[in-house]
Formats: C-alpha cells, sequence, structure tokens
C-alpha cells in the first residue's frame, strides 16, 4: 500500500488547506501519479485536479510531487517516491482554487505580455514566409515548451514577483520569437524586456532547468535575451 | 471571485536543486559581509585614531576569541561570495549553462569554498 498525503482546499467548506492522507493499491505496478489521483478520486469523487490528455501534451496537470514540480501523468511513482511516502501538493506560489487546481492568471497574463505571435510588418508573400532550416533550428529547444507552469511556479524569482518578473516560461517564449527569422519586431520585443524586473530578477538558480518535462532550459533562453539587451543598448 | 485564496508556499516543502542552494548562500554571504563591514570600518576607524587605539584593535584581534571569529567569518563570506560571483560571470559568458554543469560549478563553488574558508582559519588563528 502506497502512502499519499495530498493537498486539499474546499473554498465552501474549509478555512485553512491542510493534508489528507491515503493508503493506495498500486496493485504491485510502477503506475503514474496521475493514476494514484485518480484511484483517490475513486475513495472521494470530490478530490479536484486538473487533467486532458494524460500523456505529457497538453500540460494541465502540472503539481508538486515530493517537493518537485512535474506533470502527474508523466511521472512514475518510482521517480519521486521515498520510503514508500508520496506527497502531492499544487503548484507553488499560485492562488488555490480547489485542492490541486491553481489560479494561472498571473501566469498567462505573463505569456500574454510577451506577444507570442510573430509580428511582421512587411508584404505579405504569396504562399508562406520561408526559414532556411538553420534559421529554423534555432526555435529548436523553445517552441516545444506546453505552458505547464511548472518552472515559473518553482522559480523564487516569479514567487516574491509575479507581476513584474515575466518568469521562466514567458521568457524560453520571449526568446522564442525573438530569434525567429521571420519576426521583424525585435527592437520593440527587447524594449518591452528592458528593465531591472521583467528580465534581470533571473539569478540563474535553474530550478526552472531542473523542473522542466519537456527537458527545456529558460535559464540558458534568458541569458540569451540579456545578451541582446546588451548589443541592443550599445 | 473569492479572492482570499490560499497558497501553497511552505519552503519546507520543496527540493531545492544544488544551484539554487549556491544562490541563496551567496545572498547570505553577502548580506554577513554588509553587516560585517560595519565593525571591519568601525575597527578600521579606531586603529587608524591613536597608537594606542591601533593597539588595542591588534590585541584584541590577537587573543579575543569572538573577534577572531567575527573576522574568520567575515573572509568566509567573502571567499565564497566571490567565487559564487565568478560562477555568475562564467554563465554570463554562456558557458555550461545547462543542469550538470550548473551542478558541477556550485559543488565546485562550495568545495573551494571551504578550502578558502580553513585557510583563512589558519591565519586568522
Amino acid at each position: 500500500m502506497l502512502q499519499v498525503s495530498v493537498y486539499r482546499y474546499n473554498p465552501e467548506t474549509d478555512k485553512k488547506p491542510y493534508m489528507q492522507d491515503f493508503e493506495i493499491d498500486t496493485k504491485g505496478k510502477d503506475i503514474m501519479v496521475l493514476d494514484v489521483l485518480h484511484l483517490i478520486k475513486e475513495k472521494d469523487n470530490g478530490m479536484s485536479y486538473r487533467r486532458s490528455c494524460r500523456e505529457g501534451v497538453c500540460g494541465s496537470d502540472g503539481l508538486n510531487m515530493n517537493g518537485k514540480n512535474g506533470l502527474a501523468c508523466i511521472t512514475p511513482v518510482s521517480d519521486v517516491v521515498k520510503n514508500n511516502k508520496l506527497i502531492i501538493r499544487p503548484l507553488p506560489g499560485l492562488p488555490v482554487i480547489r485542492d490541486l487546481v491553481v489560479d494561472m492568471s498571473l501566469f498567462y497574463k505573463q505569456y500574454e505580455r510577451i506577444k507570442p505571435f510573430l509580428i511582421n510588418d512587411t508584404p505579405e508573400p504569396a504562399i508562406e514566409r520561408l526559414q532556411t532550416p538553420e534559421d529554423r533550428e534555432k526555435l529548436d529547444g523553445l517552441y516545444e515548451c506546453i505552458l505547464c507552469a511548472c518552472c515559473s511556479t518553482a522559480c523564487p524569482s516569479f514567487w516574491w514577483n509575479p507581476d513584474k518578473f515575466v518568469g521562466p516560461s514567458g521568457l524560453l517564449q520571449a526568446y522564442r520569437f525573438l530569434i525567429d527569422s521571420r519576426d521583424t519586431a525585435t527592437k520593440e520585443r527587447l524594449a518591452e524586456l528592458d528593465d531591472p524586473f521583467s528580465v534581470f530578477r533571473c539569478h540563474g538558480i535553474m530550478n526552472c532547468v531542473a523542473v522542466c518535462p519537456k527537458g527545456l532550459n529558460p535559464t540558458r533562453a534568458i541569458g540569451n535575451i540579456r545578451g541582446m539587451l546588451l548589443n541592443n543598448a550599445t | 471571485m473569492k479572492s482570499n485564496r490560499p497558497v501553497n508556499l511552505d519552503l519546507s516543502t520543496i527540493k531545492f536543486p544544488l544551484s539554487a542552494l549556491a544562490s541563496i548562500t551567496h545572498r547570505i554571504s553577502g548580506v554577513i559581509l554588509f553587516v560585517g563591514l560595519i565593525f571591519m570600518f568601525w575597527a578600521f576607524d579606531v586603529s587608524l585614531s591613536s597608537p594606542a587605539g591601533f593597539d588595542s584593535v591588534k590585541t584584541t584581534l590577537q587573543d579575543n576569541f569572538l573577534a577572531k571569529f567575527v573576522l574568520w567569518g567575515m573572509l568566509t563570506a567573502l571567499g565564497y561570495h566571490c567565487l559564487a560571483g565568478v560562477k555568475h560571470i562564467i554563465m554570463d559568458f554562456d558557458i555550461g549553462v545547462n543542469l550538470e554543469n550548473g551542478h558541477t560549478m556550485s559543488q565546485v563553488v562550495f568545495i573551494l569554498a571551504a578550502v578558502l574558508a580553513v585557510l583563512a582559519g589558519v591565519w586568522v588563528w
């Protein structure tokens, strides 16, 4: 029997969140943490969490499992469990709506701020805007982000300044458009980020890199944005 | 909409990688240096005020355990702070900005800082 401790909070009945313990029979199999949540839901159908694709593509079930953020659907119990104990908490730093469901408004606001779409003021070509294979390659390691918020909610700079610091996820996306050869708004994008908070609150502690379920490297992207800001200023 | 929603942010429940611990230690060593410099400047001022003042600072640093400990603490914090700063400069040159190297560089910083702390201890005592 796996000992599971889950963060519970029902705004209608609870004044404060609490941890609830469950004993879950995994039938000797190494199941995913999301499967454990399903088994808990069978015991208590009030248990709330987000999930959709259950295969690490949609990014709905970002959670804190035994202290580390990740996607519950692609995290095997054996990856996080020590001494038969699994502790499941919501993503840190964001307001909890109910149980493991957090309010991601601040996270999305920062994403919106970096204008996550191509801006190109040159006349539209007849078919499509072409890109060389070399230029396309620059987007690798950036476009794969699924906005699960595991990185930004693992980042102390984002915890303390979620309204001013764009956060690792937003900055990874900012760099994805800064480096895109088809985007012509590089200068305007950099100007938007050129202040003490948006980019420079990052202190390179790499919590984001440590938790990213897609193996991406926001710290490196942030360093590259800093380099662009520096070159732009001279 | 409920505005007084709870936030899950109990730091004791969250796991931090070594690179994060290196960063918070950098911040702590900076605070120690900032506060400690008040005593250092004060001692410096006393030592420059008169020959008697110079002698009193000198004997205190030679005999008083607490004074020696503060001096050692300052040197240790300074050593760590400089090494962690160099790590930042290396990362700013886009060298080793990935999880493995971040871990290794943090380890190197901690080990070198420990060596400097021992050397500082030998020098002070």
